[in-house]
């Protein structure tokens, strides 16, 4: 078991430099590298910009733009940060949840408070991490497993894009008992991330 | 209990929520200010990165229209440059197939009408790179005649001097603006294609907290939209959740009341 995880890691290992490597020839210029970052991952993007946005439309041209802000800022990524897909990944959900919230005719022009107060704002300073099949299995039972009242406030905020303040009005309960509510199901994520595969 | 155990424990609780990137800018801000001086904190947040990651790969899997690759690849064009898409959702495949039909029909009205949309929309991808590059252009030149003036260089070089990029809202699509923001030394903005100004308006840059809003500046576009404002007397703002330009009375007003042409969070 132990060879496999060692197997996996250093395959994980492997395709991080394969897409660091890639991303330094889109710097440069290189479409085939581009395309090479797009046949790995176009998939996940592509399907993660579907759960949110719904409408296989509206994914495929965040996908367009997810690729061509990686044409333009491949430059500008400090490749120490984090993985590529992390980035990329980040980017993805980020561009979806901005159309999300374009759709449904929030924030912007009307309400100048709304900038500040119920926009989730997808970057973060620890890039995520991608894991493995069997690891991306045990969260997704896990989340299955957790009561309605901590997955529910969990996916508004992943995949829809509010802030708890919004959801606690969303789902009428108090700020406090969502935020207790994420911070529960994340932890149980978390553990069953750190469980032994069976 | 002290103020900082106090703030370090409420803190701690939202960084599971933080490192799946589902607090607001503001909140974002905070809990970052905090990690960077707390190595506890640092070290519980990178628990949840694998969880950031699950979350996106727990979706179902689908597995991207095949043209899609073909417009992906297209859009970024021979010259390195980007075309932004967001018009017509899906003109791309249609070229392909159109261009599939021409092969095996062969010439006739059908194909002749489809090889004179094809053109045009040829013309129109050649339009697009060229409005493309002249942004460029322009943001570049705004940049540059930003940089060689003195006091833009020093609010440039300020040890605190953060860069906050607005975009375009509903009503100007095509607007765009950078800041540069040092608390000590004021506010450098460059911004272009904003709408011309109807007369009797101008147009207003705010500092948006979740307290309040404050008035930076006001900002006159020149015949092309363009504008570059140096804002030195705007010191000691409040640190922004988002920064906004609006559309405002001449003079300015206190508060904003007209419409929002340009936001960027603030990270």
């Amino acid at each position: 078991m132990w060879l496999l995880a060692a197997l996996a890691a250093v395959g994980d290992v492997e395709a991080a430099a394969a897409d660091r490597d890639a991303l330094a020839r889109v710097v440069r210029g290189d479409h085939d590298a581009l395309a090479e970052i797009y046949d790995r991952h176009a998939r996940l993007l592509y399907s993660l910009a579907l759960r949110i946005l719904r409408r296989p439309t509206d994914a495929e041209d965040v996908i367009q733009e997810v690729f061509s802000q990686v044409w333009r800022q491949a430059g500008r990524y400090d490749t120490s940060r984090g993985t590529v897909v992390g980035w990329l990944v980040t980017v993805a959900r980020s561009r979806a949840l901005d159309r999300l919230r374009r759709d449904r005719g929030e924030p912007p022009s009307a309400d100048i408070e709304l900038v500040s107060r119920d926009v989730v704002d997808p970057g973060a300073m620890v890039d995520l991490q991608l894991v493995d099949a069997e690891q991306a299995a045990r969260v997704r039972a896990a989340l299955g497993a957790l009561p309605e009242t901590q997955r529910v406030p969990l996916e508004l905020a992943y995949y829809e894009g509010l802030s708890q303040t919004a959801i606690a009005a969303r789902l009428e309960t108090p700020l406090g008992t969502i935020k207790t509510r994420m911070r529960q199901a994340l932890l149980r994520l978390r553990d069953a991330l750190a469980e032994q595969g069976r | 209990m002290s103020t900082a155990d106090t703030e370090h424990d409420a803190l701690r609780e939202q960084l599971p929520v933080y490192a799946i990137g589902a607090l607001t800018g503001a909140e974002r801000a905070v809990v970052e200010s905090h990690v960077r001086g707390c190595t506890a904190c640092a070290a519980e947040l990178a628990q949840f990165a694998p969880v950031a990651g699950a979350l996106a790969q727990i979706v179902p899997l689908h597995d991207p229209p095949a043209a899609l690759r073909a417009r992906v690849l297209a859009s970024t064009g021979a010259r390195g440059v980007a075309i932004p898409v967001r018009r017509s959702p899906s003109w791309a495949p249609w070229l392909a197939a159109a261009a599939m039909l021409l092969v095996t029909i062969g010439v006739g009205g059908y194909a002749v009408s489809l090889r004179e949309r094809v053109r045009v929309l040829e013309g129109e991808l050649r339009e697009a790179l060229l409005r493309v590059e002249e942004g460029e252009r322009r943001v570049n030149v705004a940049l540059k005649a930003a940089a060689d003036a003195q006091t833009p260089l020093s609010i440039l070089m300020a040890p605190d001097v953060r860069r906050i990029d607005l975009a375009g809202q509903p009503v100007a699509p095509s607007a765009s603006a950078r800041t540069f923001w040092s608390r000590s030394r004021g506010v450098v903005l460059t911004a272009a294609n904003l709408p011309a100004l109807p007369a009797g308006r101008t147009y207003q840059l705010w500092f948006v907290t979740s307290q309040a809003k404050v008035s930076v500046g006001l900002l006159k576009p020149d015949t092309d939209g363009r504008v570059t404002a140096i804002l030195d007397n705007a010191t000691n703002l409040p640190d922004p959740a988002a920064v906004a330009v609006t559309i405002e009375p001449e003079g300015g007003v206190p508060q904003p009341t007209g419409a929002m042409y340009l936001v960027g969070a603030a990270h």
